[in-house]
Order: C-alpha cells, then structure tokens, then sequence
C-alpha cells in the first residue's frame, strides 16, 4: 500500500514534469511543440539509456543496504577494451563474430570487477561505500593504464570497429538495450527468489541471516550484475562516441544512485522497485530536456536538478 | 519522610502492560532492591524515574513536593541519576568528556577546556576510586571500571538518588566487591540507592529493604532483616500462578521415551560451559534461567551463530558441527529468536514473503518464484497458526506482536525441521496468540519433533515441557522433570541459590 503510494507520487511527479515540458516547450517553424516531436521523445530515451542501464543493477545494489560508486569507472574499462578488441581484431573471422568476442570480452571484465567488489564485500565485510570507492579509483587507474592514457579511436570506414560502431549507436538498439535490460530486471526483482533474497536481505540482514538465506552469494551475484550492466553501458558508449575513452564515465554513479533515490528506493536498503527507478530516470531525462530546449544555462540545470532531487526524496519520506 | 514516592505507574508496551498501577518509595540514605522475574517491570520502573521512559500515568513526588519528569534533564535536575545496564558511556569520547557532556553542573564555555574540566571531575572520580588520567578514552577502561565512571557521572550532577539497573551483570566477584564497598559509602553519606537486580544473594548483603514487583504489579516491599530469600522468592513467583494455565495433560513423551534426536555433550561456547542434555523425539525440552544464564545462547550454538570451542552435538545419531544458520537449518534444526524484530522479521516485507523466506528453494522453478504454491502452503500454515491478518499481502509491520510471532513461526512451520529452538516465543503477546502457540507446541510434539522452549515464564514451562534444563551463568544448574518441578525450585536453581541441583549434567 505505502510501496503504491510511493510508485503513484513519482509516477505523478514525472507526469508534473512531461506536463510542464509541454507547456514551455519552445515552437518549431510548423507550429508544432518541438518536446513533443518524436526525434526528441526517442533522444530523451537515447540519452538516459547510459544512466538508465547502470541505475538498474544499482537498484539491487542499494536495496541490498549497499551502495556502487565505480559503475563509472567499470564503464571506462568495458569502453577501452571494446574498442581495444575492435581496433587490434585480426581480418580472420567474420565481422559478426569478432565483434560478438570483442563485446563479450569487455562485458565479462567489467562483471569480474563488479564480482570481485561484491567477494570484498561480502566476505572481509568492509562497507560497500569504501570497497566500491577503492575500485572506482583502481579500475579507472586500469583502464588509462591500458590506454596508456590516450583515447582509442574508431573510423568511420569499413573496418570492423567502424561497423560495430555505425550499429551500436542507432537510437533502436540503444534504447532496445535499456528496454530489454529493464524488463529482465524488473523480472529478476519482483519473480525470482533472488530479486526476494535481494530485498530481505536489504531489510534485515540479521534476520536474513537467521532464515538461513546465502548472503554472501546474492551479495556477490548483485555487485556482479551491476558490473556487468555498466559493462554493457560501457560497449554502447564506445559506439555512440567512437572511441574507448578511459575518462569516460565520470560522475556516472552519482547519476545513476540519483535517478534510484528519486525513484523512491531507500538507500538503506530494503525498499525500492524497478520501475521506481525507471520512472526516476526519466524524470531526470525529461527534465534536463526540458531545460535544454529553453537553452537554460547548464550551470542552472545542475542546480535544479539538486532542489529536484532532494524534493523528491522529500516527498517520499513525508509519505511513509 | 520518603525522599522519593511513585505511585499509580502504569505503561503499556504497544497494548502489553509492562507496569501496572505500580508503587514505590525510597527513603533518604538506604538501599532499596527492586526485584522481580523477568518482564516483571523493575527496569521499567527504573526508568521511568530516571525520565528515559515515559510513563502512561504516574504520580511521583520527590522531597513529598510533586515531581515531572518528562525527561533524563528534568530527573538531574532533581538529583535522580541512574546506571544503565549496558552503560550508556560514550567510548570515543574522554573520560573527562563523558562525565561532563549533558551535565547541567558543568557551565559549557564553547571551548574544549581540559583543565577545567579536570578540576570538575576530580573529586568526584576519587570518591569513586577512579585514578587515572581524565583525557583516557571511556573505551580503554574495564567494564568495572566503566561503571565506576558512570557512577561518578551520576555524583557530578549531584545525584541524592541513584538507580542501579542489574549492576553486577557484567562484573567478576573482586569488582563486585568493590562495586559493595562503595554503595556502602555513598549510603554513609546519604546518597539513597534503587538496586535492580534479581539476585538473592547480593540483596541480602547490601539492601536495607526489597520491593518485589510480579508482572507490573507491587507485590510487596519487605525489610531484608526481616524476611528470607525463600520468601521473597514467592513472592516474586506468586502462590496462585499455577492455575493460569493448568499444566494440561501431563506431557506422553516423559513416560515413553522416543529415539534420541539431539545429544549434546559437554558443549563449550564462549558464553556456554560444559553444557550436556539429550531431546528425544515428541519431547518438549524447556529452558530456564535468567537474562544472561546462556539460555539464547544455548539456541546460539545449536544454530550455528555462535562457535563451539569444544563438545560434540550429535543429531539423529551424527555428529554435527553446525557452522552457520543455513548450515543448521539444512541439518534439521530451525530457531525462533528472542527478538523478533531485530532477528526474525523483514519488516517492509508481506505476511506471505515474511512467511516463505526461509522455503523458497521448493517453491520455484528455475529460480523463478511458484506464486500458487507459495500462497497456498503459506495460507495452509496460517490457518494451522490460527493467524488473524487482513491479507497476506498486509506488511507484516501492521500486525499485532502476537501475529508477527505466528508469521515467524509459520516460516519454521513450512521448513520442517526436526529440532525446534523457540527463543521465549510468548514474550510480548496476548493471552489468545499464547494459547495458539501451546498448541503448535503440543501439536509440533505429537508430530515427533523435537522441540526447545525457553521462556522467562515458569509456568509456562511447566505447562508445555516434560522436562526443564536451568541454566545458571552458562552452565546447566539443574534437570527437573516437570511432574516433579516447581517455581519455587527452578528459580532456586535459577539464581543459584544453596539447594542442590538435582540431576544435573
């Protein structure tokens, strides 16, 4: 009942926001309200796509009472390898496979380095926030120590980095990627006994604890999950830029923690849903949409953005 | 003249009555032991004084004049101090720092002034026997000599009335000596002193008088020259109580011994010494003691919370080292803890998903949840439990204590383990739910299970259990069989008193 009410005041607040973008959405030349053109309905969705991947595994994340600062920093890392992989692939296979390898390859080390900050976590029992800060900085060191600090760039030819990058940055298979990504997650949290072991433990890890469940397991399996995803994001920032950029990603976390918190996620842990944070991406989309169009200065758009965060969580406290 | 007069105390803990209609008064320089059972209310009464629990309704008077205390400020300022049983001291902050933080007799400057503030707490240190530097972290000291500094605290802000909650608790015998030497003192100079505690011998030792409290009620307040520890004993058990439940049908697995299911022998935990008793099959096996006797953390060591140092446990005839709860809990034993909000309950969580938590591996497919089967085992349970909720989707946050039980219960319930640990089940909730919770028990009994019953209730013990282990500082003080046990002895042996345990180990 509070968890609907909850879901219903972002779902409102988003509303509030698509209403007011609306309303002060600047004119095009045919008369018709430029927010509500549909380049500009699936460029909001292309760019919180990014965001919008890495806030869902950080959903599991805070709901188990922890918290995932190097999503950004895994994003640098899964950017320089793809384009490593692409740029460096022999012309032995076909183009198809050898960038299925090159994906592969860098999604997997970000999930091994999201796996290896869940074991500290779970196992030597350091807080989340002083693990996951450590391997922000560590992993970052990584990725500009394979670069040898300097952006790996993709052509625009007929190569296979070129291809994988003309594929990889259309709008569809962007906003499919977060689409596809949200429906399994949504999925794994509220149909599956680990999104279950996910919540309880976030709740009570004591009681968790005495009902027998695997705590370190599911803690693991979760910093895993959102390595991987920031992963993934990391590959389509690679294609949508051209280029693996180890300084990639900065500030990523605090984006994607924020998109959670204003989805009505508690961020100690226990209470939060999937499309709480959907619905907390978009309200961030929407409105630095919003704004742009006005042509705001995004100096002010930060801070608006900060009253609208705190707001948000505001009201949500107020309710429960 | 009473320096301190309470009357018509009343508290409700969410709808249980902790205190009820209680009295008490202190008169100037003497000791006054404030003694019960557990939950009997002492603690309460304690802080109600002290201004850190609020009462529903009381009437308090210090020095015959009516008093307020809504708060610990308004209790300094009328001279009440008390010492806390967990000793509420800042261990990161000074010595020097605890004694003055809060303290309306130490005028704040803005400014950390450490000579100053050594010149404030000297004398009060010495009088207690604290040497030592005043800038020592409180977290360096010695239990005892943690106490000693909140009773100095208490001094510093000019305290004529000092509340001791269970003092002794932690303390070796030599620090408890001393702990003696200095009420004694601080009575010579007129300080009056509330001892809470529940044991016998130290009461008659150091307490002028003794007021015995029964479940929130005033029993009684005796002169210690005048009376017995066996009479305070009854009145602390009450003469009439075995008739609140009627040890029903003596319990079958006394006379006819099933196969043995657990055997513990000799365990050793850090809290638990050379502890040995067998459960057989359909046999309710109670546990007695007091708070700190080691009886959770005989539940501890079952369940793989707490390391055995040495001893074996052997279930259904193999030995078992249980390492964690999960691994207990796949050998067959389950447990119900003491607390179960802090232990037992996901409190933002469903009835349903409160009540499943511990059965999902048999109630999905792939991973994925079987919702069917989950609400209908979970439905079943709670129909067996006689579980009142208005969905079973409800967070299990809006039900009464008596139904979070059953919910915690009906997780054990659908797991099905064969040894039952139930960690004082009863503690907090209403006359029907108990009930409810007797008959699981006789039910689980029937069914061959084994189960243990810890419960600060006596007579509860003696209704459901064939057999009573007492455990007295983590070692086993008596076996009573419960046709031949009383309240009488199991808070003999208990609180350790001269009769000798019979039958134990």
């Amino acid at each position: 009942m509070r968890h609907a009410l909850g879901r219903a005041q972002s779902l409102l607040a988003l509303t509030g926001i698509i209403l007011l973008a609306i309303l002060i959405s600047p004119s095009a030349s045919d008369g018709s309200r430029i927010f509500l053109q549909p380049g500009n309905l699936t460029d909001i969705l292309r760019q919180i796509s990014l965001i919008g991947i890495i806030s869902l595994a950080m959903t599991f994340v805070i709901l188990t009472g922890g918290i995932d600062l190097s999503v950004g920093s895994i994003l640098a890392l899964s950017t320089t390898l793809t384009a490593m992989a692409l740029t460096r692939a022999g012309s032995s296979a076909s183009y198809t496979g050898q960038i299925a390898r090159a994906i592969a390859f860098a999604v997997a080390a970000a999930a091994l380095a999201g796996a290896a900050n869940g074991a500290v976590v779970a196992t030597v029992r350091i807080q989340p926030f002083v693990v996951t800060l450590a391997s922000m900085i560590g992993v970052r060191g990584l990725a500009k120590w394979l670069s040898h600090n300097e952006n790996i760039d993709i052509g625009f030819g007929r190569d296979v980095a070129a291809q994988f990058a003309s594929v990889f940055r259309e709008k569809a298979i962007v906003i499919g990627a977060y689409a596809c990504a949200a429906a399994v997650f949504w999925v794994l949290l509220a149909r599956t006994v680990f999104g279950r072991h996910v919540r309880a433990i976030g709740d009570n890890e004591t009681a968790a604890e005495y009902a027998g469940l695997p705590i370190r397991r599911t803690k693991v399996w979760v910093y895993s999950l959102s390595g991987l995803l920031a992963g993934v994001a990391g590959v389509l920032y690679t294609a949508e830029n051209h280029q693996g950029n180890p300084n990639a990603g900065v500030a990523y976390e605090l984006d994607a923690i924020a998109a959670v918190v204003i989805g009505g996620t508690r961020l100690s842990g226990g209470k939060g849903s999937i499309s709480g944070t959907i619905v907390g991406t978009l309200i961030m989309g929407v409105l630095t949409n919003m704004l742009r169009l006005n042509n705001v200065d995004s100096n002010v758009e930060m801070m608006i953005k900060a009253v609208i965060i705190v707001l948000a969580v505001a009201v949500q406290r107020a309710d429960s | 003249m009473n320096i301190l007069e309470a009357s018509a105390v009343t508290k409700h803990f969410g709808g249980v009555a902790a205190l009820r209609n209680a009295s008490f008064s202190l008169r100037p320089g003497e000791v006054h032991a404030l003694i019960g059972e557990n939950g009997a209310g002492k603690s309460t009464l304690a802080k109600i004084i002290a201004g850190s629990v609020r009462p529903d309704s009381a009437s308090i008077a210090i020095d015959g004049r009516p008093a307020a205390i809504r708060s610990p400020q308004d209790a300094q300022r009328l001279g009440i101090g008390i010492i806390y049983q967990e000793l509420d001291l800042f261990r990161h902050l000074t010595v020097g720092e605890n004694m003055v933080i809060g303290n309306l007799h130490f005028r704040e400057s803005g400014w950390v002034d450490f000579r100053r503030m050594e010149t404030f707490c000297r004398p009060f240190l010495d009088q207690v026997g604290l040497s030592g530097n005043v800038r020592r972290l409180a977290g360096s000291l010695s239990i005892a000599r943690m106490q000693l500094l909140a009773i100095a605290r208490a001094l510093s802000m000019n305290a004529r009335i000092i509340l001791m909650d269970e003092p002794t608790s932690s303390l070796f015998d030599d620090a408890a000596e001393r702990l003696f030497g200095l009420i004694r003192e601080l009575k010579g100079r007129g300080v009056s002193i509330v001892y809470v505690s529940h044991k016998m011998d130290e009461i008659f030792r150091i307490c002028d008088r003794a007021t015995v409290l029964r479940d929130g009620e005033t029993i009684a307040t005796v002169e210690i020259g005048a009376t017995t520890p066996d009479e305070i004993i009854c009145l602390m058990v009450g003469r009439n109580l075995t008739g609140r439940g009627a040890p029903s049908a003596a319990y079958p697995g006394t006379s006819d011994p099933g196969d043995p299911l657990l055997a513990v022998d000799h365990l050793h935990t850090s809290k638990l010494k050379d502890v040995s008793f067998q459960l057989r099959r359909g046999e309710v096996l109670g546990v007695a003691g007091l708070v700190g006797s080691g009886r959770s953390e005989l539940g501890a060591a079952l369940f793989g919370l707490d390391r055995i140092r040495s001893g074996a446990i052997r279930l259904r005839g193999s030995p078992l080292q249980p390492a964690s709860p999960r691994h207990a809990m796949r050998s067959g034993i389950g447990l119900v803890p003491e607390d179960r909000r802090l232990e037992g309950l996901m409190m933002n969580m469903s009835v349903l998903e409160n009540g499943t938590l511990a059965a999902l591996p048999r109630m999905q497919s792939l991973g994925f949840l079987r919702a069917g089967q989950e609400r209908r085992e979970l439905a079943a349970a709670s129909r067996q439990l006689a579980l009142e909720c208005a969905s079973l989707q409800a967070p299990v946050a809006t039900l009464s204590g008596g139904n979070q039980q059953k919910v915690l219960l009906a997780r054990w319930l659908l797991l099905d383990p064969d040894v039952l640990f139930l960690d004082d089940p009863t503690r907090g909730i209403d006359v029907g739910a108990k009930q409810d919770i007797y008959r699981i028990i006789d039910e689980l009994a029937r069914a061959g299970k084994g189960i243990m019953l810890v419960s600060s209730e006596l007579p509860e013990l003696l209704r459901c259990c064939g057999r009573i282990l007492v455990l007295c500082g983590g070692s086993l003080a008596a076996v009573y069989d419960a046709k031949e046990a009383t309240q009488e002895k199991i808070m003999a042996s208990a609180a350790n008193l001269a009769s000798a345990p019979e039958g134990a180990g």
